[in-house]
Formats: C-alpha cells, structure tokens, sequence
C-alpha cells in the first residue's frame, strides 16, 4: 500500500500468482471486459509468442472517495514459467493481497504445491509478513475433467485459514467473486495497518461499492449486492 | 529475511517523459500544428514542457506584447494557461461542441485578446500527468476585438486586424474535433510507452535481482565448501591421532603374547599355547587394519610424501606374494607370478608400490574361494597410450566373487564396501583399494578394473618408467559424488 497524505493518494496492489497456465491472465481478462471504462485503465500486457505472460499483466482500477480521496488498485499477474522467478518476486514486491490461482485438476496438485511454496518464499524475500498480507485461493479450471471434487477442495480450505474459491475463469465464473474476496481482505488487512476508515474516511463497503458498482456483476453472486448498472458499455 | 529491495518501477507514477520519446513525439505535433494550423503545447504535471509548437499568432501576439500594458496581460495570461486549474473557473468554461464528441475535461479559455485556447488535462488511469494546450484560434463568429484589447493606451485595431488574419479562424466545434484526434493518437503513444518503459524497466530489475541472488548463493557455497574442506582437515587429522594411540598399546599386546607363547614366562600347555597364539593372530589384524587408516588419514591430509629412486620391480612382485604366500595356503587359493625375463629398471617408491601389490594381492585372495587361483603379472616396459608415454602394468587377477559393474567407480572410495551388510561375509575396512589408487595415482599412473560376476576381477595398475616428479605428493582419491537415485 502507498498511501501519500499529501496527494490525498492511496494505491493498493493485488498479486494474481500461481503455477503456468493457471488462468491468471484470463482472471484479468474477464475483469477488464466487465468493467466500465470509467474505472479502469487499459490492460497491458506483454506476452511471448506462445501467449503466455513475459513480464506481468497490469489491469489498473481507480476511483475517488467520498471524502476525496483518490484510490487506485492495481491488479498484477506474474508470469508463470519457473525460469521467471525473479520477475515474479519484482511483482510481488509491496502487494497488499495476493489472489492464488490453482488449476483444479488432480495432475497439477504437484505444480500447484511448488508455486505455493514459491510464493511463501518470495513473500518472504519481500519481507511480506504472510500473517498481514491476505491470500485467498481460486481453484480454476473446475469444468475439465480430473479436476478435484468439491469434497477434495473443501478438505484443502480447511488445511488452511485462506478462503477458497472455486471457478472456471474463461467462462468468467468464479472471478468476480474472487476479486472480491481478494479486495475485501485487502481492505481489512490494511485498516488494520493503517486505519483507513479513520484516518481517510475509506470504510470497507465504499471500497467494495466504488469498484463493483462499475462491474457488470450479472450472473455472479455479487448481482444482489452491486446490482449491474445499466449504462451502455463504452 | 532480506533487507526491502529498492522500490520497483511499478511501484510508481510514471510521468509523461518517461512514457515519451519526446523528440518524435514532438515531431509527431509538429505535423498536427502545420496540418491544422493550430499550435499546440504540452506540459507535464510540474509544469515542464515537452512540446511547444507555434503557428501564425507569432505577429499579432508579438503587436499586443510590444505594449507595457499588453506585455504585462499576456504573461498574466499565460501564467493562467499553464498552470492554472482546469476546472471551469478563471475564465475556462465548457466548449461549444456542435455534437461534436471531446474527450472529457476539456474547457475552453477565452484569452483577454478575444483568440481562444482549448485546455485538455491528461488523465492517465485516473492520475493527472500534465495538460495539453490547444491554440490560439479565432472564433469563427468574432467580429472585433474585446475591450480588454483596445483600451490599451497605443492600440492600433488597424493594425492588429491585419496581423490577426495571419491565425486560424475556426468554428470551436471543430478545434475540439481536432482535440479529440489528437489526444487518441497521443494515448497510443502514452500506451505503447508505458508498456516498453514498464516491461524494460522491469526487465532490469528482474535481472539485478537475479545478480544478486545468484551472488549471494555462490557466497553461500564458497563459505559451506571451505568449512566442508575444514571438516574433512579435522576428521582426518583426528583419524591419525586415533590410529596412532590404537596402535602403541597393540605392539605391546602382541609383543607380550608373542612371549608368552614361546614360553618366556615358562612353560604353557598346547591350549593355552593355541589360545596366545590366536590372541597374536587378531592383534596382527587390527593392526594392519589400524596401519590403513592411518595410512588413508595421512593421504587425506595430504602428508603423505613419495620418494623415488630406481628399484627392481620383479623384487617388489615376488616380495609381496611372499608375504601373502601364508593366507593364501591357508585358504586353499593357489598363489601364481608372472613376470618378464628381464625389466628394465624403473623409478617409484617401493615401500608404496609393495603396499600397491600387497593390497591388491590381499583383496583378491579375500574374495576367491577355496581352490580358486590369483595371479600377479609385470609386463615389460613399453608404450602405455593411457599414459602417452613409456611405462609397465601390473596386473592382479583373480577368479573370485567379482564385482558390479556399476560399482566399478566406488569401489576406490575410502571406507566403501560392496557389501556393507552387518552379515557381509568379507571382513575389511573398506581402504586397501582407496590407498592403492592414491599411491598409484601419485606415480603419475592409473588402475583400471574389469570384473565379471562370480569369475573373477583384474585390477590393472598402468605405472610410468618415471613417474612426473610434481605428482610425489600424493592427494586422497578424486571420485565422482554418488548421485541419490531417481525415486521414480
């Protein structure tokens, strides 16, 4: 998080980390084309010629507050190839949460292992606190077959204190409500650290609002809370 | 825990000259301004100028700042352009669009002369990075010069009229036409720029930081190699004491046994005898077993010295069956030498070349059965393309247990046993073939081995006429580190 008092600025960054061709360019996919233009920035993204990610993908989300502050969040992916380690720890380097993107299927539970270990690693090297930095998990891929029964994945939410979530990104499910998920841990974790409804005005569901009230959140369990708006999409 | 690294590239705002190559961007509105004859400027968010390109207001502008009065409008003018808000205040309101679309944030500022500028803040995801100004133009409806032109004391309108020509007269709709037109081609540019910037910047860092792992892991291991090479230093340091204190009490105890046993304590009955005796027979073991470790030890700790001198090889040959001649009867193995009529003399140690012989000699008599046969053979002095150059083998044969072949190369390691079971049937510490190919290597010379299992094994010690005299100190055997297996 940067926060600059002065500028009236705060930045919160969102990791999207997990093993090769899990889906965490599709996750910022889905969301770019869901969300209105006047909250996002453009996603940019820099691949090899196979498609997969070279550098990172950066999708920028922004707003301002009621009480004038002006937030941005930014939405990382790192790349996924194990010969790019040290790109991803650049990109870990200040995150504020990290969404992790498994894929489902029972054949990449070795993958999805080393890259968890990967990230404890380089949250590590960044000296981020796993105890402050919120993680939650996206089982992706949840329509291919082998992929695990809800069963397995529940066993694997209670193995630990993240929050589970299951998706199938290129369909677009799932994503959002990671998304959110991800976002409102991060809120929590750094009003814990920095006090943002005290100290900014910033209170949890203005944060959540301001984002998901200019996403298309039709078809998703967010519908209900942030109903889509009905404007035409630019 | 490393120390934070240095802030990354994202992990900040970007201004517009980073983004910009800014001599072809400003090439880029060099060509707009000379298409559309309307100048453009812009500023990035402290006020720093990146392009800054005039068209035909030059004269007119240049009239009205020749008066004091003018002079000091203009720069007050100007002032409010560059840095004053964006909002619609100060004079700046919203333009006259016709339906035409214009990106949003864009004003217009009418200036004391009655020409008009379009003001356009560069919002970049959702930050402000600067300001493009559009102008000036001529409205196209202006008929004459606002009051706040021509009350300036020396103000000709006639002259003014004729300069003022010289600038393009527009309707406002279509300057923000040309606006709009111009700010997409410029978020291209920004686009395309943040992403090389990015992507380049980021590129560094990556490296930088794998430098900088790759460092640190090398210190890593220089400092776990030394204190490896120290603790190998220790252990063999410590073996040689150990030895060393072992075997003074065990001369003793085979020394008094031996007296008893020919009776110089008096006389003893033939069990008693027998059982002196076998007390003797154990001690020599242990002590030779003793005499190798020590001898390992000294090698590992690089003490061990060769002194060359000519020797007559054939004696060292017979001298060692010899001595293995007892074990050898005793176990039923038949003991044969092969060696050639005459041998030219060669240099080596012979104390060290015996125990080569010795060892070898003891191995293949331990592994042959009853019946079996181990033969010693010297060839003559020729031509050795392992060692390109003159030299003679011998060669230790036996037709025993044989052994594996991928234990070929581990059988040379200190203290390795091909059988290490705790039920092995073959006793042995495991370092007659560690200090043979460390003396031999020490000649400048090689052993070779080839074994089948349950026919026999050769060891081949290829030795130089004269061994390279720099190789005299003789270093502990060098073997590949074994590698875990595979688990699946």
């Amino acid at each position: 998080m940067q926060l600059n008092h002065a500028q009236r600025e705060l930045t919160v960054k969102i990791v999207y980390y997990g093993p090769g061709l899990s889906g965490k360019t599709t996750n910022l996919q889905m969301i770019h084309q869901r969300t209105l233009t006047d909250v996002r920035g453009r996603l940019l993204t820099v691949e090899t010629h196979d498609d997969r990610t070279l550098f990172f993908d950066l999708l920028p989300v922004f707003f301002s507050t009621a009480a004038g502050f002006k937030v941005k969040v930014k939405l990382f992916t790192v790349p996924g190839q194990v010969i790019h380690n040290a790109t991803r720890r650049v990109v870990l380097q200040g995150a504020d949460a990290v969404a992790f993107i498994a894929d489902s299927r029972r054949a990449a539970a070795q993958d999805n292992n080393a890259y968890w270990k990967n990230l404890q690693e380089n949250m590590r090297e960044n000296a981020l606190d796993p105890a402050q930095v919120p993680v939650v998990i996206q089982f992706n891929k949840r329509d291919l077959p082998d992929s695990k029964t809800q069963e397995e994945i529940e066993d694997t939410r209670k193995k630990g204190r993240e929050a589970v979530i299951g998706a199938v990104a290129i369909r677009g499910e799932g994503v959002l409500e990671t998304l959110h998920a991800v976002l409102q841990q991060a809120w929590r974790s750094l009003d814990a650290r920095a006090a943002l409804q005290k100290n900014i005005g910033l209170s949890e569901k203005e944060f959540l609002t301001q984002v998901f009230a200019n996403i298309d959140t039709t078809g998703t369990e967010l519908e209900k809370e942030f109903p889509p708006r009905k404007v035409e999409k630019a | 825990m490393s120390t934070q690294p240095r802030e990354s590239v994202l992990q900040r705002r970007l201004s517009l000259s980073e983004m910009l190559d800014v001599s072809s961007f400003q090439e880029v509105v060099r060509g707009f301004v000379e298409l559309y004859r309307i100048g453009i400027k812009v500023f990035d968010e402290r006020g720093a100028k990146l392009a800054d390109i005039k068209i035909g207001n030059g004269d007119f502008c240049g009239y009205v700042f020749s008066f004091p009065d003018g002079r000091q409008r203009c720069t007050k003018w100007v002032q409010r352009v560059k840095d004053g808000p964006m909002a619609q205040s100060h004079g700046a309101r919203l333009p006259v669009l016709d339906g035409e679309r214009a990106p949003s944030g864009l004003v217009t500022a009418p200036c004391f002369t009655g020409l008009r500028y379009l003001l356009l803040p560069i919002s970049f995801e959702g930050d402000t990075l600067g300001r493009i100004i559009f102008g000036p133009f001529l409205p196209e409806e202006m008929k004459g010069f606002p009051d706040t032109l021509t009350d300036i004391a020396g103000f000709e309108v006639g002259t003014a009229q004729a300069l003022v020509e010289k600038v393009r007269r527009a309707p406002e709709s279509t300057v923000a036409r040309v606006m709009s037109h111009f700010f997409q081609v410029f978020e291209t540019l920004l686009l395309a720029g943040q992403k090389m910037y990015l992507t380049s910047q980021l590129h560094i860092e990556a490296t930088l930081a794998q430098n900088k792992e790759l460092e640190a892991r090398n210190t890593r291991l220089s400092e776990m190699n030394s204190r490896l090479k120290e603790l190998d230093r220790l252990k063999s340091s410590f073996l040689a004491t150990v030895s060393h204190e072992l075997r003074t009490p065990l001369t003793s105890i085979i020394g008094y046994s031996e007296m008893l046993a020919e009776g110089l304590a008096g006389p003893m009955n033939q069990e008693q005898v027998d059982y002196v005796r076998t007390i003797m027979d154990k001690g020599e073991t242990l002590l030779k077993l003793i005499s190798s470790i020590l001898d390992i030890s000294q090698i590992e700790a690089g003490k061990v010295r060769l002194t060359f001198e000519p020797i007559d090889v054939q004696e060292v040959i017979s001298s060692s069956i010899s001595s293995l001649k007892p074990q050898a009867t005793k176990k039923g193995v038949v003991l044969e030498t092969k060696v050639p009529p005459k041998l030219d003399r060669v240099v080596a140690d012979r104390d060290r070349l015996r125990q080569v012989v010795v060892n070898l000699l003891a191995n293949a008599v331990k592994f042959t059965p009853k019946g079996g046969k181990v033969s010693a053979t010297l060839t003559s002095v020729e031509h050795q393309a392992e060692l390109s150059g003159d030299g003679y083998r011998i060669i230790v044969e036996d037709s025993g247990v044989g052994i594996p072949k991928d234990q070929f190369d581990r059988i040379f390691q200190s203290f390795y046993q091909v059988d290490s079971s705790s039920t092995r049937e073959y006793g042995g510490a495991g370092l007659g073939l560690a200090i043979v190919k460390s003396f031999v290597e020490g000649h400048g010379g090689l052993v070779r081995v080839t074994s089948e299992l349950n026919k026999g094994s050769r060891f081949i010690a290829i030795l130089p006429v004269i061994p390279p005299t720099q190789m005299a100190n003789v270093s502990p055997p060098q073997l590949p580190i074994p590698e875990e297996p595979d688990r699946f």
